[in-house]
């Protein structure tokens, strides 16, 4: 099966003064292959969002790519001139972003943004043509098609992700990026709007990368699931092995701050410390201040990527096959 | 359309507001107009006797015999059934009269200047926030703003001192004077050539229009649909056109509803430069003859003139923004 | 201290808008506040014989109708153009500030009342009733224009002001301002009006400009005190002795080059206010230089590898 999404040592910096950089996203690896769903995880700032947002070089100044390769279907991203770029936005990888209040032209219908996008990607210039590939698109996720000629203002929240879920499949891309697709919704619309994307990644066939700081969301939806902390990722792993068997402390701790639905009260035991600042990079692993598990080398050496089954993580100290420590109060 | 009606009630009760400053302005200044205006009659030798006394106070709508309220109410009503009162420097002609002369060529000079300098600061607006941040954005957005703050005044000189007085242009007026044109073309001719000038100093002060449109774009540019809009592969141009200039039109125009009233005093100064026969000129020869029936007409006209633009850039806004046409309809 | 000083220092190098508007600014008040270093003239003085005559080295701007040394009135007449536009700068901006921040920060009622009344006033054109009004005081003195000015711009100032208040008071530190105990008025002043100081600032220094132009349309068409000398009343009497008509070009020279250089000061100034103030524009400024520095770094890179090619020529 080949790889839709490569990505390999990616460092993004956002530059703050003059000579100064702040590195965000650091060499950062993973790949996603066809038919696959990749959770990433992790803290608000912790680097998820730039890198969904590099992949597409949709990256707002003052954040630049200052290493590594993206290659989606085998397309050399980081190589293309402006045309090339265009040509394959939207048609190859797609994006739904967090705000789907403000991510469309709030001053042009439904109908004219889908001809739109039609128009540009040379698919059809016949308006009659799209609006039925539009009304179409819209019924897939459960939007009546008469409303096409709505503005966006008109819609809920919960229709308007929709429709812009409906635009991001509009071209069949191979590849869809969910940038905390359900944030802004309730509980109720939250599911139902994942349950439907899941539907039709298995009718369409297209992969997911599904960002959220989330992650019992992602436990149930991905297959596969990457922690992310100040800039790396720690721990990629199958979502059952996260939820089982984490490697990287961090992991273990993301998954025990949730409590489940069912059975006893118990006390939580949540992640101690603040995020990592990133002006202040410490010595040695970067989870240092934060971790029940960490020792003198902790402190002194940054750990190496160390693969296994499925995936790698990067801890001196792998908690291997600890089962869950709960306190009981 | 509820909309309409909101912005219609609102310029109503604006002018009132305008018509009930005019009524007390006069009975507000330390000193009394009508003896000020009494005296300096007297010193032109002009005959004060109990008739003219009477007269004076009537032409100011000073009648001390009535209540308050009803010299206001009286006011009101004359206001608004087009009795402006009787211009004491054009004596015999009426307010209205006197200032019609002068209305046409405003409106003409205002009117041009307005649409000419929107035409040219949306799109270097457009054009600085596409390059922005590059040596040519600062320098059309600082020049521009500097020349805008230069007092309309020295504009006006600038231009007639440069192009004027060399005889590129015309020294003044609006046409050649005693000038029979031999047909409506020559004569539209004329008029531009004679209007160049003051026109162009009118673009000139308006010019800070140009940071206002650009800083729509730019905070239109940091809103989602723009990096959607990109990342569906839409080329650049289209989406400072289409997407960021279309949104960022809408709060420019109300500012430069705003502005206008600020335009319209500038050009009354242009007019005094350029011996323009617009309303500063009727302006101008009604403060030296301390006309104030004629000044108050003015005020009050101008102001009309600031209501009616803005609400044409209320109807215009309407047109544009889908969001307040369709407000309430949920489909 | 020096650590203050060294900051300031490399701003002012990497903003040459903030350094050039002061520059511009500290000349004319040095040139105005210190008129008698740079002319020996007397600037009411009139030279007999030398009327209208053109710039020479005994008058540098030459002299007016009534043979008066030009550049002796621009700089000392500046003084009192200066003065009288931040005078009215200062009304304006206070009353602004009193009204702006009164009705976003208390809201409700008092904001609707507030609200309309700016509306109201702001569709009345402020130069035509500033002409009516000074017409019917029947002429002025320097400080009631400066007072007439501030008296009716500052509604621009109030509308800008109230929206930045409001946009303040529903923002977080405030809400946990008023958990900790503090009272309405102690938040109002310490913890809202801080933030607003670039908007204060700004609106000032466009209140400024205004005024200084205010001024000279007022004294253009003739209510400046004829005994003072100030810039409008120059052009005011340039225009009257037509100076126009004859070509007098200095006269006018005179006051418009000072009007124009303290304007560009000040448009300068607020430009840099708002650069300070808006991350978003900072920003913008570091990736230019930092795009500049990956230019030059290119560059050098060829010349060195053109410099290796000419060798081996």
């Amino acid at each position: 099966m080949a790889n839709v999404l490569e990505v390999e040592n990616l460092s993004v910096d956002y530059i703050i003064a003059h000579g100064r950089h702040v590195r965000a996203v650091d060499n950062v690896s993973f790949t996603i292959k066809e038919g696959e769903s990749l959770g990433l995880a992790g803290e608000s700032g912790c680097g998820k969002s730039t890198i969904a947002n590099s992949l597409l070089r949709l990256h707002k100044p003052p954040a630049i790519i200052s290493n590594g390769k993206i290659k989606i279907n085998g397309s050399d991203i980081l190589a293309m001139n402006i045309n090339e770029l265009n040509m394959f936005r939207w048609n190859e990888a797609s994006m739904v972003f967090q705000s789907a209040m403000n991510c469309l032209n709030p001053v042009v219908t439904l109908e004219k943004q889908f001809f739109e996008l039609f128009k540009t990607h040379g698919i059809t210039r016949n308006k009659v043509e799209a609006k039925k590939m539009a009304m179409d698109l819209l019924e897939l996720v459960g939007i009546p098609g008469d409303r096409i000629k709505n503005y966006p203002h008109q819609f809920s929240g919960g229709m308007r992700q929709r429709a812009v879920i409906a635009m991001a499949l509009a071209l069949k891309p191979k590849l869809l990026i969910l940038d905390e697709p359900t944030t802004a919704l309730d509980t109720v619309v939250q599911r139902d709007i994942l349950t439907r994307i899941y539907e039709l990644k298995k009718e369409l066939n297209f992969s997911i990368l599904f960002i959220t700081h989330d992650i019992s969301l992602m436990m149930e939806f991905c297959d596969n699931i990457a922690v992310m902390y100040a800039g790396k990722i720690v721990e990629k792993a199958s979502s059952d092995k996260i939820l089982n068997a984490p490697c990287h402390p961090y992991a273990f701790g993301l998954k025990n701050s949730f409590p489940s639905l069912q059975g006893k009260v118990e006390y939580m035991e949540g992640i101690k410390g603040n995020p990592l600042d990133l002006t202040n990079i410490p010595l040695g692993c970067r989870f240092q201040d934060r971790c029940f598990n960490a020792s003198k080398t902790c402190f002194e050496i940054e750990p190496s990527v160390t693969t296994s089954s499925n995936g790698f993580y990067q801890c001196h100290h792998p908690l291997g096959n600890l089962v869950e420590v709960k306190h009981e109060k | 359309m509820k909309y309409v009606f909101k912005r219609l009630g609102f310029y109503l009760i604006a002018f009132i507001a305008a018509i009930t400053l005019n009524f007390f302005l006069p009975r507000l200044m330390p000193g009394d107009p009508v003896q000020m205006y009494l005296s300096e009659l007297y010193q032109s030798g002009g005959r004060i006797d109990e008739a003219t006394i009477r007269a004076v106070e009537e032409l100011f709508g000073f009648n001390s015999s009535e209540p308050l309220i009803i010299s206001y109410l009286s006011y009101v009503k004359n206001i608004f059934t087009g009795n402006w009162g009787y211009s004491f420097s054009n004596y015999p002609q009426t307010v209205l009269q006197a200032m019609s002369r002068g209305l046409g060529w405003t409106l003409f000079l205002m009117g041009s200047g307005l649409v000419i300098s929107f035409i040219i600061n949306t799109f270097l607006g457009i054009l600085v926030a596409w390059k922005r941040g590059s040596k040519l954005d600062t320098g059309i957005t600082v020049t521009g703003q500097i020349i805008a703050n230069i007092p309309s005044v020295i504009i006006a000189l600038f231009l007639s001192y440069t192009l004027a007085y060399s005889g590129i242009f015309p020294r003044g007026y609006a046409v050649t004077p005693l000038m029979v044109h031999a047909n409506t073309f020559e004569f539209v001719k004329d008029v531009a050539y004679h209007a160049f000038l003051p026109v162009t100093a009118i673009v000139m002060m308006s010019l800070g229009g140009i940071m206002g449109m650009r800083a729509n774009m730019i905070n239109q540019l940091g809103e989602d649909y723009i990096t959607m809009g990109v990342a569906k592969g839409i080329h650049d141009k289209k989406i400072m056109f289409a997407y960021c200039a279309r949104n960022a039109l809408l709060p420019v125009v109300t500012t430069f509803a705003m502005q206008i009233g600020f335009m319209l005093g500038g050009s009354l100064i242009i007019e005094l430069v350029f011996n323009y026969p617009g309303l500063g000129k009727v302006m101008l020869s009604a403060i030296n003859g301390r006309d104030y029936p004629l000044m108050q007409g003015i005020l009050l006209m101008s102001t009309i003139m600031m209501l009616s633009a803005n609400f044409i850039a209320d109807i215009v806004i309407l047109l544009l923004d889908p969001r307040i046409r369709t407000e309430g309809k949920r489909g | 201290m020096k650590r203050i000083l060294s900051t300031i220092g490399s701003f002012l190098k990497n903003s040459p808008k903030t350094s050039i508007g002061i520059t511009l600014i500290l000349i004319m008040l040095i040139l105005t506040f210190g008129a008698g270093l740079f002319t020996d003239h007397d600037p009411l003085h009139r030279y007999k014989g030398e009327y209208h005559s053109p710039p020479s080295a005994e008058h540098v701007l030459g002299t007016t109708r009534l043979g008066r040394d030009v550049l002796a009135q621009t700089l000392y007449g500046g003084r009192t153009s200066i003065s009288v536009g931040v005078f009215a700068g200062a009304i304006a901006v206070s009353i602004s500030l009193v009204v702006g921040v009164t009705a976003g920060y208390f809201g409700g009622i008092v904001d609707n009342i507030i609200s309309a009344i700016i509306n109201i006033v702001m569709v009345i054109p402020q130069v035509v009733l500033l002409l009516i009004v000074a017409s019917m005081l029947g002429g002025s003195s320097p400080i009631l224009i400066a007072t007439l000015i501030g008296f009716t711009s500052w509604p621009f100032g109030a509308r800008v002001i109230r929206a930045q208040t409001m946009s303040l008071r529903s923002r977080e530190f405030i809400y946990s301002a008023e958990t900790l105990g503090e009272t309405k008025l102690r938040r109002l002043f310490v913890e809202i009006m801080p933030n607003m100081l670039s908007m204060i600032s700004s609106a000032f220094v466009g209140t400024v400009i205004y005024a200084i132009m205010a001024q000279s349309f007022l004294e253009f068409i003739g209510f400046g005190d004829p005994l003072s000398i100030t810039w409008g009343t120059m052009l005011y009497n340039a225009q009257n002795t037509g100076a126009l008509s004859s070509g007098i070009w200095w006269e006018v020279l005179g006051p418009s080059v000072a009007i124009i250089t303290l304007g560009a000061g000040l448009t300068l100034i607020n430009f840099s206010i708002d650069e300070i103030s808006n991350p978003k524009l900072r920003a913008q400024r570091f990736m230019n230089s930092y795009y500049k520095e990956l230019k030059k770094n290119k560059k050098r890179k060829e010349k060195s590898q053109l410099k290796l090619g000419g060798n081996n020529g």
